[in-house]
């Protein structure tokens, strides 16, 4: 573990998210503003300076004048998470390991790696990891007059309603490789949802070149197996995975196939759900 | 307790489990092996039944007085195969004398296709770790193997 003598900390901020307390402190004035841009959904400023994780960011250079070839550190309580050359690419790897400790560490929310829109007054929640295709699949149901809760994370309270995640959506235009881009819901002709769902319809689908949709329904044991795949908190608490799921399947449906292109899902969601 | 076929008495394991009952199933996670498993309603009453002095003569009897219909007990020893390769019962589960083992398909030859939409299945899978079930980590990211990246590669410690 790193301490930090000697480093003076020129910026700093407490934070509440879903219940977690975070820190964050830079040593360049100026570079704070960098990373508060990608804090969670909903977070609030916190006056206390108790957390339960404090980042610190040693800012290094962006690749030109004085600085340039200096890297730029990530620290989650003195340990690295990344050492990178470029800022963006620090920002990245601090978004990405605060939203998983935010989605693990939450005392009152459950995570469930997905994506999930509104239709009809009900949740459609779609699990699947990265590269699975459900941030297409959110998209162009947004596109289609969904209403957009996130392309993320399922956030399920102890009823099993789902609460929005809405940062912007992001898409891989070109494969794998790219870095995602991020485009507000509005850029899709789409709004954003902020009432707790519940949830009426889940999707397991994942794409494969040609396939037709074709799904099958689940039982409800087999549906809560696969949401239990995709909770980013199954091993740490299991009684409460375990009850809030029960809660989404015993009124959900679960459906599960392969898909190709993603308008026949679509179509089905809409024609199931109502337009 | 293991004595004679008719005599055995399986044992449903307790500890370290965490049980949620759904409205036919059942849903059993493994802290120990972090497993979930998923008991249809026919392997939920077996295991349910498993108390450690129940014969597995008379498990097949609960189960035809709650289904309403005959039930082997072979369908028994099948959901005890199933429930024992999943580390849901305590001690070993040994299956009648002159059997290698209970298939699911030798099951349904015997008992019928009808019938085999009441066969007791187990489904399991692998709780992910919290990494696992999330999304990849950009480059310059720490990592400690390569699925952890977006790039699929983790060279020294450093997504690429």
């Amino acid at each position: 573990m790193v301490r930090f003598e000697g480093v003076a900390w020129a910026e700093a901020i407490s934070i509440r998210s879903y219940g977690v307390r975070i820190g964050l402190r830079t040593d360049k004035i100026g570079a704070l503003k960098e990373f508060v841009q990608v804090l969670p959904p909903a977070w609030k400023p916190l006056r206390s300076q108790v957390v339960d994780r404090m980042y610190s960011i040693l800012v290094g250079g962006n690749g030109a004048g004085r600085t340039r070839g200096k890297p730029n550190f990530v620290y989650a309580d003195g340990k690295p998470v990344s050492r990178t050359p470029e800022l963006h690419q620090a920002v990245d790897s601090f978004e990405s390991d605060l939203q998983l400790f935010v989605a693990e560490m939450s005392p009152h929310r459950l995570f469930v790696h997905a994506g999930v829109v509104a239709l009809g007054g009900k949740a459609v929640v779609i699990p699947g990891r990265s590269f699975s295709g459900k941030s297409t699949l959110t998209r162009e149901l947004v596109r289609a007059g969904a209403t957009y809760y996130s392309d993320e994370y399922a956030v399920l309270d102890t009823k099993g309603y789902v609460h929005h995640y809405a940062r912007p959506l992001s898409i891989r235009e070109n494969g794998y490789l790219e870095k995602p881009k991020k485009y507000k819901v509005e850029a899709f002709g789409g709004r954003a949802g902020a009432r707790p769902l519940p949830v009426g319809l889940v999707v397991v689908s994942k794409y494969k070149p040609g396939a037709k949709w074709r799904p099958r329904q689940l039982s409800a044991g087999e549906g809560a197996l696969e949401l239990i795949a995709n909770t980013v908190s199954a091993r740490r608490e299991p009684e409460k995975v375990l009850s809030t799921l029960n809660q989404v399947v015993a009124s959900a449906t679960v459906l599960k196939g392969l898909r190709g292109d993603a308008s026949q899902v679509v179509n089905f969601i809409l024609d199931r759900l109502g337009r | 307790m293991i004595s004679k076929k008719d005599h055995f008495t399986p044992k449903a394991r307790q500890e370290g489990l965490v049980v949620q009952e759904l409205a036919d199933e059942v849903l059993v996670y493994d802290n120990k092996r972090f497993k979930a498993h998923c008991l249809n309603q026919t392997a939920a009453l077996v295991w349910q039944h498993c108390d450690g002095k129940t014969s597995t003569k008379d498990i097949a009897l609960a189960l035809e007085k709650k289904s309403g219909s005959s039930v082997s007990e072979e369908v028994v020893w099948l959901a005890l195969s199933q429930l024992g390769k999943s580390h849901l019962l305590t001690g070993r589960v040994i299956p009648p004398a002159g059997g290698a083992g209970i298939s699911r398909r030798e099951v349904i030859r015997r008992v019928g296709i009808a019938a085999a939409v009441g066969l007791p299945v187990v489904t399991s899978i692998v709780a992910p770790k919290a990494a696992q079930a999330a999304n990849c980590l950009p480059s310059g990211s720490s990592c400690t193997s390569s699925v952890q990246c977006c790039s699929n590669l983790c060279n020294t410690n450093v997504c690429a």
